[in-house]
């Protein structure tokens, strides 16, 4: 009897420490808790909006998240705060935003409402010179990846200017020799006038031993840097011997237009950034051959803030989790070549097909600090700061 | 003689405007680089006439229903609507001229829907092309894709009639379209009496529900022209929020310009000379590099303001003359 007695305990501690290292695996890989995220693009159509969308839903399921979106305006902050409490409302507990504008109002709202904020595609700048105490020292505010490099890490005037290079040699008998540039307000967009100093630097100093040496026009104020409208037709009478153009401003949508409109789009060449769609059909070598170079962030990097708010709303955080919010840069998709292109065609950001993406919600959740323990936030920020051609 | 003399009142305007930006850029030295007169040149054509041509035609959608009495607000969506399914079908089938035919039946039955909501809902037009502008910006997120229409401008095969000569095809069409209309049909005369007293056409018997229908199937080929035109020249976007209207009403500066520079000879001669003079004044701005952002908006602001005054003060000029005119007769 006594044995049975003791045999019948040993059981029941056996099954107990069965049940609490079941009860252990669990806790360290816990189901994701369902929740809601607001996603607030700065646009409703275009292949960026498009594919991150597709490419948020696919994760839907593994990481049990419902995603809601919304658009922000450029230029009305009020408007802005408002779509942010209307995804409070709609029961978001974690939000993305693609832009820095009334963030502070928007911080302090989510913190009032126990929500989470983060950003993607957007380096948050101007809340990073004026407003760091109440944005990114929030407990709320829980980081962003830029668009690309940070302003205080610039690499598109370099990036650039190989492109030219590879053109170059891509082309001995009919290389580039005479070059402008386009930038959009340094108010908006301090960046773009470092990168096209950077691109100038990188020119003068191939110029210095170089047998065919490259003429850039300098920035004209007046004419040079575009208030967010098309370029206008007289631009190419103001540079009138130029064979090209590195058009840091988002040249896809504010100069390709003009360029075909008056007939140059056979006579220059494209240097630009984005990819709206089309551009294939004259790049490279095909058919007029006006963009040679298109610079893009893969839309997969939404990865970051995706995961720092999932781990704020499970409740856990990664062991090296910085103590303040941080903005990280990113390598880009630098298409200037017919081989960089096919690879980006089949590429989710031009196809927005999900089933194109780097990775699966599995994936993600083993990115997670809930649903692997073993996820560090090193190791997130190494996998979406290098998604390039040649990574992805 | 008499022709010779309205002739030469038409084009007064697009003379007197191109001599005085030739002035004032042959002054400033931005409008040379190389010692090259830039404002002179080909490309001032080119820029003059593609952009006066879509201006004409929006214009005349506008005019053809502001001149019978309706401030119609859903021209911009139904434009828009028009171009993003001409560029679809266009791109879709290679072929310029399924989406000339589709911008065309585009713009004509979103017009007659239009009208057709106004005269069976009998509410008012404003009201009415208020709910339609909803209604079609909303069918941009929906319809052919609903991601809007990129880069049909850039495909030469495609977008000839948003270029010259090309775009003299739409634009030639729009123009005879509203002469038609106005001046070689009853239904256009009747519109005219009902404008000027509605009560007094209604009671002679002018039957207005038809007569708002028919101007609107003829504003609604108009609009396909602009269509074609808007889509051969630029990306086209899903749009919201009465967007539309306002790149509808962004046009509107000739409508009134040529109404005043029509009186020499007609509404339609006046917007497409107000809309020429207009764009030359624009290329001269882009020239001095005034083209964009605020410097654009108040020489522009300034420049119709003027225009406005004067034609609207210059009966008084006129009698004034007639006043000279009899003291050296006496």
């Amino acid at each position: 009897m006594k044995t049975r007695m003791k045999r019948a305990g040993a059981m029941i501690l056996a099954g107990a420490m069965a049940m609490s290292c079941l009860g252990s695996v669990s806790a360290s890989a816990a189901e994701p808790k369902k929740t809601v995220i607001g996603v607030a693009f700065y646009n409703d159509s275009s292949k960026p909006t498009t594919a991150t969308k597709a490419y948020l839903e696919s994760l839907a399921d593994a990481l049990n998240v419902e995603f809601k979106y919304t658009v922000f305006t450029q230029t009305d902050e009020s408007a802005n705060l408002t779509k942010i409490q209307e995804l409070i409302s709609a029961g978001a507990e974690g939000i993305i935003g693609t832009i820095d504008l009334g963030t502070t109002a928007i911080v302090e709202e989510c913190e009032a409402a126990g929500v989470y904020y983060a950003g993607y595609l957007c380096d948050f700048d101007t809340s990073y010179q004026t407003a760091y105490e109440a944005v990114y020292e929030n407990p709320y505010f829980l980081g962003t990846i830029s668009d690309g490099h940070n302003p205080d890490d610039i690499v598109l005037g370099t990036q650039t200017f190989e492109s030219v290079m590879e053109y170059n040699e891509r082309n001995p008998e009919n290389p580039l020799t005479h070059m402008a540039m386009i930038i959009f307000p340094d108010w908006a967009y301090p960046a773009q006038a470092k990168q096209a100093e950077q691109f100038v630097e990188e020119i003068e100093k191939y110029n210095e031993t170089a047998e065919t040496p490259i003429t850039v026009d300098p920035i004209d104020a007046e004419s040079d840097v575009i208030p967010f409208t098309p370029l206008d037709s007289t631009y190419f009478s103001k540079h009138p011997d130029i064979d090209a153009i590195a058009s840091f401003a988002a040249g896809t949508s504010f100069v390709y237009p003009t360029m075909v409109a008056s007939g140059v789009d056979g006579d220059l060449k494209l240097f630009t950034t984005g990819f709206e769609g089309g551009e294939e059909e004259n790049f490279g070598s095909a058919g007029k051959g006006t963009f040679q170079q298109n610079v893009i962030t893969a839309i997969e990097t939404v990865t970051y803030p995706l995961v720092l708010l999932l781990n704020q709303i499970n409740g856990v955080e990664f062991a090296d989790m910085p103590e303040t919010a941080e903005r990280i840069g990113c390598d880009q998709i630098i298409i200037n070549s017919d081989e960089d292109l096919e690879k980006f065609l089949v590429n989710i950001y031009n196809t927005g097909d999900a089933a194109g993406a780097c990775w699966t919600g599995e994936d993600v959740l083993k990115m997670t600090a809930f649903g692997n323990p073993d996820a560090t936030y090193a190791d997130l920020v190494e996998a979406v700061t290098n998604l390039t051609l040649d990574n992805m | 003689m008499k022709i010779l003399k309205k002739i030469l009142l038409s084009l007064a305007f697009p003379a007197l405007m191109f001599l005085v930006m030739l002035a004032i850029t042959a002054s400033s030295e931005k409008c040379y680089v190389n010692g090259h007169f830039i404002f002179i040149g080909k490309d001032l054509i080119n820029q003059v006439l593609m952009n006066s041509c879509m201006t004409i035609c929006v214009a005349l959608a506008i005019w053809m229903q502001l001149k019978n009495g309706r401030f119609d607000f859903s021209g911009g969506a139904s434009m828009v609507l028009a171009a993003i399914a001409a560029g679809y079908v266009g791109k879709n089938t290679g072929s310029m001229w399924a989406a000339f035919g589709t911008a065309l039946v585009m713009g004509l039955l979103l017009c007659m829907l239009t009208a057709l909501v106004y005269i069976i809902g009998r509410v008012p037009i404003i009201i009415t092309t208020i709910g339609m502008t909803l209604l079609y910006e909303s069918l941009t997120y929906i319809l052919f894709g609903g991601e809007g229409v990129r880069a049909f401008y850039s495909n030469p095969k495609l977008c000839a009639l948003g270029r010259v000569p090309g775009i003299f095809l739409p634009v030639g069409i729009a123009m005879a379209v509203f002469v038609i209309y106005t001046y070689f049909t009853a239904s256009g005369r009747r519109a005219k009496i009902l404008a000027n007293n509605q009560s007094a056409g209604v009671n002679i018997g002018i039957d207005e529900r038809k007569n708002t229908f028919v101007s609107y199937v003829f504003t609604g080929i108009i609009i396909g022209m602009a269509a074609i035109i808007y889509i051969s020249q630029n990306d086209v976007t899903p749009q919201s929020g009465l967007s539309t209207s306002s790149i509808l009403f962004s046009y509107i500066v000739p409508v009134f310009m040529g109404t005043f520079i029509g009186l020499a000879s007609n509404d339609v001669i006046g917007i497409a000379i107000a809309a020429v003079g207009m764009e030359i004044m624009n290329y001269g701005l882009n020239c001095l590099n005034l083209g964009s952002g605020g410097w654009q908006q108040i020489i522009m602001g300034v420049f119709v303001l003027c225009f406005y005054t004067f034609s609207s003060q210059s009966y008084k000029i006129n009698a004034f003359l007639n006043g000279l005119k009899r003291k050296k007769t006496a």
